[in-house]
């Protein structure tokens, strides 16, 4: 263990203060980083990780303190000599020119760089960063980075700090917009560097991925440092979350009391066959009233797509949106407001937010469009701004101050209670709580039960699916564009949904797998995970004169009600049989890293006979000599 | 990938704006020619390339402003400045030492005009309609309202000597689009000024020296508009106070023909040289044709509304895929 051995710091920032105007967004913050390691920096919103982060980089000043790089004082509020040192950050918002390729983007800071230009060499080079962190084939190189997702322009922001070939990078919520697979392999690549002999730090408000992934953390609480390099692997979430805030938390999510009653309630929106290629291809759900419903999947799944033709941002080419009754016509987001739709948009920033605007004027923004007349309509409505206001704890004397002023979760709030005022029906909310801390995410949380009581009924879209289980009463999920499962959340646990989120691609991979048994060995072939005493069959492929099995993929049985029950419950890679005589062998399906990706089995009626274990182990494992590239993370 | 891929590799011609604007400054040229018999001939193409000379020269430094999200609108007082300088140096002074000294000062004016945008955050438009005036004002001043003739006859040269044919103002204009396409594409320089109009904070973030070239196009912009002033002086062998009158239109409209957006970061010097020539060649057309000079202006004003209308059709199309 490389903190078995104490070494000289690589960097140490000491009581380094920043005042913002007369507010303090750092007061003698500290924090140490050494080789070998990554250390996580923790803090709720507002906490000055970001502020922290950007002072070690040069891209601010700090009001007072002292940063040692390498034991001598780093020249401070200077990126380029910060670059120059060996400290690349990988920023939050991300700091790309939207009209340059993405190759130039990478080598951007190279432009500020003593000697020749190659762009052959350059070419090469971002080639060699982009395989590895497994892009290659989805960032076209020439690309200009406006057209590119989140995701990928996040992982451009990845591959630019990897192309300074840095001794000490510091990585702000690198994975805010990223699927699993995409962080698992940022992990590896930032193993690969700790291992390597740099100092990284990461910064995050996902508990689960600092567990994974760092070696000590520092937290940090109202810009002070409350926590200093203690050791992750001594630490508990709560621990954590106790120096973040400075008090106990409960369990962060508070469900539904009654679901009973809730398959009477009146449909609120219809989505049927929903189509805007090439992203969305066919989307059909519904949500009642006073439900919450969770749109689970992969970043670039289609669901934020999906959200924007629902309300008319993104032309639609066919499918119908029903809401209340009447159907929506495309791309007419007043139609949809008026009709009852509102939606806080996945990027705060660039789709919400007004920055020359006012918290109140914001607040009124959705209102000014819905409301039909002359005036702002704004009267009418201020009394129920004042409580919506005194409610999500929006210091009510501020209303006139820029909303750049408030913290992110803060802005959240301020765009959920903008909607909240034109009183929708539906009300779709694409990552709610992305880059929102932990405290603030409860307090969401509890604003959308609230809304849902009222009997509005909520979508929300969501890359996280603890938060999609813990808030949501169903959940649909989209895969490549297509919903693929409608399950009630009691009966989904991550696992599953990751499983069930994966992408089309490889179900449909297994799918021929299992047809290609069948087609062997006779019998009915499945693939599905056992969850607890739930089985969540994924896919099934039936032979065609046997009995039929009678598993249905995309849908959750309890073990018991399966033709198999004592196959599934003995899980042994052997024959079992079955109180009707139906025999049934099963294997366990593993990705590289040894993640269980569920069962296939191989069923036959009573009187057939099922082939040797060692072969079905056999095809599953040549089911996985794929070339890592390939590798699908189901 | 329908838009412009401006940079590294080659670009791929055939889908980008500055591919389609050749195209219509092809296809222009070929109405011209079947509607006047004088149009397609040796003697008018030179001429044509002649009349782009001093629209030509200001355009590039107009297109670094514009690529940086900024705009010059002085250009045209300051090259009508910066005649009357050379005017009344060439009175004084050698010819060389005379250019030199009114290439300076429309460069000093840039410097001017940069720094207080760069330095002191000024709007760019406001700072320079600023010194737009007061370059008319102070060009009326120096040349005491008159009209200067009588300029050595040996000025005349830079235009009239031929290199292989060919006249040395147009080959001043090729050799400095080349020059510039070459540094805006290749260079680090180049590259930065994309980089400070795409995202300044980003061009920041990533060491580059923001600040000077947030003020060097300017400074280039004005040593460009005294350049192409001196050239035109050359042709006409007299200097007038309201010489380079709304070049900065003329020059906007040649930039934003060649496909670069207002806000910065978009924008190729091939464009421009495309846009130069468009404009160019519809005035040339319409004298040919023998139309009044007061239609002219709507002529070209239609033009470049339609090429940017049907542009923006296009990309619709291609967005909607």
């Amino acid at each position: 263990m490389p903190d078995s051995a104490p070494q000289e710091p690589l960097l140490v920032a000491k009581d380094v203060t920043r005042i913002f105007g007369s507010a303090y967004a750092l007061k003698d913050a500290t924090i140490t980083l050494r080789r070998h390691e990554i250390c996580g920096l923790l803090g709720a919103n507002g906490a000055g990780k970001s502020t922290l982060s950007r002072i070690i980089c040069g891209h601010l000043p700090p009001s007072s303190g002292e940063i040692l790089f390498k034991g001598a004082p780093l020249a401070i509020g200077s990126a380029r000599d910060a670059l120059r040192s060996g400290i690349a950050l990988v920023a939050q918002e991300t700091s790309l020119a939207p009209d340059m390729s993405v190759l130039e983007n990478i080598f951007l800071p190279s432009y500020a760089m003593p000697g020749r230009l190659s762009f052959f060499q350059l070419r090469q080079q971002a080639k060699d960063i982009l395989s590895e962190l497994g892009h290659d084939h989805v960032l076209p190189l020439d690309m200009e980075v406006r057209r590119l997702s989140a995701a990928q322009r996040q992982l451009v922001e990845i591959a630019k700090a990897l192309a300074l070939n840095a001794e000490l990078v510091i990585f702000d919520e690198p994975t805010a917009s990223l699927s699993p697979t995409e962080v698992d392999r940022l992990f590896d690549i930032m193993t690969r560097l700790k291992d390597s002999g740099k100092a990284l730090a990461f910064v995050s408000h996902r508990l689960e991925e600092v567990f994974a992934i760092t070696d000590r953390v520092t937290i940090l609480r109202e810009g002070r440092t409350v926590a200093e390099s203690l050791p992750t692997m001594d630490l508990t979430q709560a621990d954590i979350i106790r120096h973040m805030v400075g008090r106990d938390i409960g369990n962060v999510y508070r469900k539904a009391t009654t679901t009973a009653a809730a398959s009477e309630r009146p449909v609120a929106l219809e989505v049927t066959n929903l189509s805007a290629p090439p992203a969305v291809r066919d989307v059909s759900f519904s949500v009642r009233k006073g439900e919450i419903l969770g749109l689970g999947g992969l970043v670039g799944a289609g669901r934020s797509e999906s959200a924007e033709a629902i309300f008319g941002l993104r032309h639609r080419s066919g499918g119908r949106v029903v809401i209340g009754g009447k159907e929506l016509p495309p791309h007419s987001p007043i139609a949809a407001i008026r009709a009852g739709l509102g939606m806080v948009a996945e990027d705060r920033r660039a789709q919400n937010i007004v920055p020359d605007m006012n918290v109140g004027e914001n607040l009124f923004l959705a209102q000014l469009g819905k409301h039909k007349g002359f005036g702002r309509g704004q009267s009418a409505r201020r009394k129920q701004a004042d409580e919506l206001v005194a409610r999500l704890g929006l210091p009510a004397d501020r209303m006139d101050a820029s909303l750049l002023h408030f913290s992110g979760g803060m802005q959240q709030k301020v765009i959920i209670a903008r909607w909240l005022l034109v009183e929708p029906e539906v009300l779709i909310l694409d990552e709610p709580t992305k880059g929102v801390d932990i405290g603030t995410r409860q307090a969401i949380y509890e604003l959308l039960r609230e809304v849902a009581d009222r009997g509005i009924a909520v979508v929300i879209i969501s890359s996280d699916f603890e938060e999609l289980l813990g808030v949501c009463e169903r959940v649909v999920v989209i895969s490549d564009g297509y919903t693929i499962a409608d399950l009630p959340a009691s009966q989904l646990s991550e696992e599953s949904l990751t499983l069930l989120a994966a992408p089309r691609s490889s179900a449909e991979r297994n799918l021929a797998f299992l047809r290609d048994l069948v087609a062997t060995h006779g019998g009915s072939a499945f693939w599905g995970l056992i969850d607890g005493d739930q089985f969540v069959s994924l896919a099934v492929a039936e032979g065609k004169d046997d009995a039929r099995l009678g598993l249905e993929s995309g849908h959750v049985y309890p073990l018991q009600e399966t033709p198999i029950p004592n196959a599934l419950a003995q899980l042994k890679p052997a024959a079992v049989e079955e109180k009707d005589g139906r025999s049934t062998l099963l294997a366990r399906l593993s990705n590289r890293r040894g993640h269980e990706l569920g069962w296939v089995g191989l069923s036959m009626p009573s009187g057939k006979k099922l082939p040797d274990p060692e072969a079905l182990s056999a095809r599953i494992a040549s089911l996985f000599e794929t070339t890592r590239d390939e590798e699908i993370d189901a | 990938m329908s838009s412009s891929n401006r940079s590294l590799a080659m670009p791929k011609f055939a889908s980008t704006l500055e591919f389609r604007m050749l195209g219509l400054a092809v296809v222009l040229a070929v109405i011209l020619s079947f509607i006047s018999p004088h149009f397609f001939t040796e003697r008018n193409l030179f001429n044509i390339l002649d009349q782009s000379v001093v629209l030509g020269i200001v355009a590039v430094g107009m297109t670094l402003v514009i690529l940086t999200g900024g705009i010059d609108l002085s250009v045209g007082s300051v090259a009508g400045l910066t005649g009357i300088v050379l005017a009344l140096m060439l009175k004084e002074f050698p010819i060389p030492v005379a250019i030199v000294i009114a290439v300076s000062c429309g460069a000093l004016i840039g410097l001017f005009s940069g720094v207080l945008i760069a330095v002191f955050g000024l709007a760019p438009f406001v700072v320079t309609l600023g010194v737009m005036a007061m370059g008319r004002s102070l060009s009326y001043i120096v040349s005491g309202q008159r009209s200067i003739s009588g300029l050595p006859m040996g000025l005349q040269d830079i235009v009239y000597t031929t290199v292989l044919g060919i006249p040395t103002n147009v080959i001043f204009l090729l050799a400095l689009y080349v020059a510039t396409w070459a540094w805006l594409t290749y260079s680090k320089g180049g590259r930065t000024i994309y980089a400070v109009g795409s995202n300044i904070e980003a061009a920041r973030a990533a060491g580059l020296n923001t600040l000077f070239y947030s003020i060097f196009p300017y400074v280039a912009s004005g040593a460009l508009a005294a350049t192409a002033m001196t050239f035109s002086l050359a042709q006409i062998m007299s200097a007038d106070p309201i010489g380079g009158n709304q070049l900065e239109l003329d020059a906007i409209a040649a930039v934003v023909i060649g496909g670069a957006s207002l806000y910065g970061g978009r924008g190729s010097i091939f464009g421009t040289l495309m846009g130069v020539l468009i404009m160019v060649m519809i005035r040339n057309g319409l004298n040919l044709l023998g139309v009044s000079p007061f239609w002219q202006g709507t002529a070209i004003g239609a033009i470049i509304i339609l090429a940017l209308l049907a542009e923006r059709l296009i990309t619709w199309k291609s967005r909607r895929l």
